[in-house]
This record gives structure tokens, sequence and C-alpha cells, in this order.
């Protein structure tokens, strides 16, 4: 097999080196060269989100493998045959998650432990998903489960001064991922339109009284004060409509244009937890995916730093104590 | 700041990745623009992806019981309550009113999480209802659908 030597898109470009091709350009795209350290970070974040996640969000398979009366498997547990839920098989899964998680979140066996916390929290999410109610916040997070393990074992972990395509591309698909979170809810709500016999209308939608529904259904906040304003709450409603459907720009933004972006959906999402309580918070995770990372290493550093200036100033300053 | 060092990666090492992510991307369009729910992680972003009219009817699925001591209580539809979440119990409204011993996994979800109170002799599957007059809320009904007599 011939090694060869990452040409694509370079973090400081050099401007002797020829331009790339197409094909480079499309491959650098999806495989940018960025710092392992900011891999490791991320897995470190998600891994440890795994842990909460089945605590507080997804926390229901144990309950619901007690009466499996009502339990419909996903096409998933259909294609691979995976038994309907039990406790001994819910209660392994979980620990199996808590371990691996913890093992992975230490950027430990990345591979072996990675991809045994993707299947397990996969098939976890799937059983909590087999009941009736299948929610869309978690399909970044599970695909970044996926990729975190690809790019292997990173040298110095969260000290890491290497950079990789294999980081950069994991990195790529969450984005990936995160954005089509947005971009294919607008998609759903066009195809979906006012239903049977009306889908795939643009502005249905927009037009409808989901909010004042939502709010009906989940009486919380702001939400309730907002109630008798339908008018308004349509018109928040295009704006969230149009913010989804041009969301995909966001994968081209770099530098204060992208915090301005990642500003602004973190703003959309506080607003939905104050009138709605649905917060997103797997997807929130994955948002990580776009920030530069690698830069707690120094700052960390840092504030270390001062600390043990601060300590070893007061042990010798013969005034104190 | 000093450049990092960037490690190697062949060509087939690209080649999968670039596949993959395609992949991925025509997986998750396929999903949202044809599948169903039952597609999950490739399911269609379909929370709160559809479109009530000014005059729907918002319909909040509650479970009440009544308990040996003839008190009529409410079994809250949530995880740590019931051991079910309310969503769920949504889902399967149709089974359930066709077939109320369903009721079954509502009422061992609370009992098993309340040994201290008396046991449920009945349950019933409400339905509360509210109407939208012009996009604003109007009445709230509460309509019985389902009861089932929990067996000895």
């Amino acid at each position: 097999m011939t090694t060869t030597r990452w040409t694509g898109p370079h973090p400081e470009p050099n401007p002797t080196r020829p331009t790339p091709s197409t094909v480079a350009r499309i491959v650098g795209w999806f495989a940018p060269v960025l710092p392992d350290r900011r891999l490791a970070y991320l897995r470190t974040a998600c891994y440890l989100f795994v842990v909460l996640d089945i605590h507080t969000l997804v926390r229901d398979p144990i309950a619901l493998s007690h009466d499996t009366t009502l339990y419909r498997p996903l096409l998933l547990a259909e294609m691979f045959r995976l038994p309907a839920p039990s406790a001994p098989l819910v209660w392994t899964l979980y620990v199996v998650l808590v371990v691996g998680s913890l093992i992975a979140a230490a950027n430990r066996l990345p591979r072996a432990a990675g991809f045994v916390v993707a299947a397990a929290f996969t098939w976890w999410t799937a059983i909590g998903f087999s009941y009736g109610k299948v929610d869309h916040d978690h399909t970044a997070f599970v695909i970044a489960l996926w990729t975190l393990p690809t790019a292997g074992v990173i040298a110095g972990r969260w000290r890491a001064s290497t950079a990789s395509a294999q980081s950069g591309w994991v990195l790529k698909c969450i984005q990936i991922a995160v954005i089509a979170t947005y971009f294919l809810s607008a998609t759903t709500k066009i195809r979906n339109g006012g239903g049977p016999g009306h889908q795939w209308e643009f502005a249905t939608w927009a037009n409808s009284f989901i909010l004042v529904w939502a709010i009906v259904r989940r009486p919380h906040g702001l939400g309730q004060f907002l109630l008798p304003y339908p008018e308004l709450l349509r018109g928040m409603q295009w704006f969230a409509f149009l913010a989804e459907l041009t969301s995909v720009v966001v994968l081209w933004l770099r530098g204060r244009a992208l915090l301005v972006a990642a500003v602004f959906w973190m703003g959309f999402h506080a607003f939905t937890v104050t009138i709605l309580y649905i917060h997103f918070a797997p997807t929130l995770v994955c948002w990580l995916a776009f920030a530069p990372l690698e830069r707690c290493s120094p700052w960390l550093r840092r504030v270390r730093g001062r600390r043990q200036q601060r300590v070893g100033g007061r042990a010798s300053d013969p005034t104190s104590g | 700041m000093k450049q990092p060092s960037i490690g190697r990666i062949t060509r087939w090492s690209l080649t999968w990745r670039l596949a993959v992510a395609l992949a991925g991307i025509a997986l998750l369009l396929t999903g949202s623009l044809r599948g169903s729910d039952q597609a999950w992680p490739f399911a269609p972003m379909s929370q709160y992806a559809f479109a009530p009219p000014p005059d729907d009817t918002i319909i909040i699925t509650r479970v009440e019981g009544e308990l040996a001591d003839g008190q009529r209580i409410e079994l809250a539809l949530r995880t740590g309550v019931s051991g079910i979440s309310r969503a769920e119990v949504e889902a399967h409204t149709d089974d359930i009113i066709a077939d109320p011993a369903l009721l079954q996994g509502v009422v061992a979800g609370w009992t098993a999480r309340h040994p201290d109170h008396p046991q449920l002799r009945q349950v019933w599957l409400v339905q509360e209802t509210t109407t939208l007059v012009g996009g604003r809320r109007d009445v709230t009904e509460f309509v019985p659908r389902a009861s089932w007599v929990v067996p000895e």
C-alpha cells in the first residue's frame, strides 16, 4: 500500500504549493487537516456526555424492559435481529456504556472502547425509541460516536502537537451531522406539508399553529405568556424554518462568522428551552466539533501556571500566614 | 504558534472516508425524505414537523386510576413515576382502546414505584381535549377512552 503525504488544505496555505485539483479540493473539504488535540478533547466531552445521557435523557430502557407489551422494534433491530429488551440485556448495556465511556473519555483504547460504546449506545437508544417515540436530537450524537474511534490512537492525547486528515474527517462528519439535523428538519416540514394529500408544501408548516399546539401540550415558562399571541408565534415559526433551511451555509463559515452562527444556534436552543423546555443537548455537544478546542491546552497550562505561581508566592512570602 | 506536524494518510484511507461520508449523507437524505421513524438513526426529523390548523383539537393523554381505598389518582406518564412516558402511551392509543389490557404495563410500572400505596383496582385512559378557535385556546374537556379492571 502506498503511503502518501497529505497534500490537501493546510492550516497555513503555502503560496508555493500548486493549486489542488477539484477532486483533491473535495477530498480536502471532507477530510481537512485539523489538530488531533481537538479530537482528543471532543472525545472526552462526547464520552462523558454518554454517561450523562443514559442517566438523564434516554434513561428509560431499564424501566421499559420490565414490560415489553408496547415494544415495537425499529428497522435497525430487525435488520440485526436484536432480541427484545430484557433486564439482563439492558443492565449489560448499561455497565458496558459506563465502563467503555470512561475508558474512551480518557482517550485510552480509542478504537476498541469507542466502537463498543458506539454499538452499545445505538442499541440502548434504539430500545428507548422502540416504544412509540423517536427523538431526533440524538442523530448527530450517534454519528459522532461511530466516527470518533476511526482516528485511532492520538499520541500525547490532549497535549498532542500533531494534525491529521483522520481527525479532520471525524470533525467534518460531526459538523455535517449537526447541520443536517437543522436542514433536514426544514425539509421534513416541507415534506409533511399539511398532512396526507397536502405533502411537499413549502409554507404550510410555517403558517400553521404548531407552536400554539406545542405550548398547550408542554405549558412551560415563557411559552404560556406567548400563547395568547398566535400571530407572533407564527412569525417565530417562519424565522426558525428559514434559519433551518439556510443552516447549510454554516459548513462553509470560518472565524468570526462561524462564531456568530454558533452563538445564534445556541440562542435558538436557549429560546426553545424557555418556551417549550426542549433542549437538544446531544446536538449541542456535537457543536463542539466546530470549536477550536485545541486552545484548551494552552489555556489550562496558563491557569495551572498562575495557580502554582500564587501557591509558590504565598509559600515564599514571609509576611503570609 | 508552532506549526503542528501533519500525520500521514494513505489513499485507501482517504477513499473509504470519502465513501463513508457520501454514503452517510445519502442515508440521511433518503431516510429523511422517504423514510419513517422506523428508520432511526436515519429517520426523518419529524418532531413538531406537522401543521395543525387554526381549529385543531389538541389531545393530551392521561392515565387515571382508582385505588383499593376508593381514591382516584392520576398515574403521571413519566418514566420515573409510571415506568413509561406520555408520548409512548400516546403512540399506542388506538391499540389500548382496542385492547385496554395493554394498560397493564402502566399499572405494573406505577405499582413497582409506589409499593406503599393501596393497590390499583381500575385504570382509565383519559384524553384531555382542547379545541382551538382561530388559533386561540378555547374549551378543554376530559374524555375517557378506555378502562381496564386490574385482575386481583
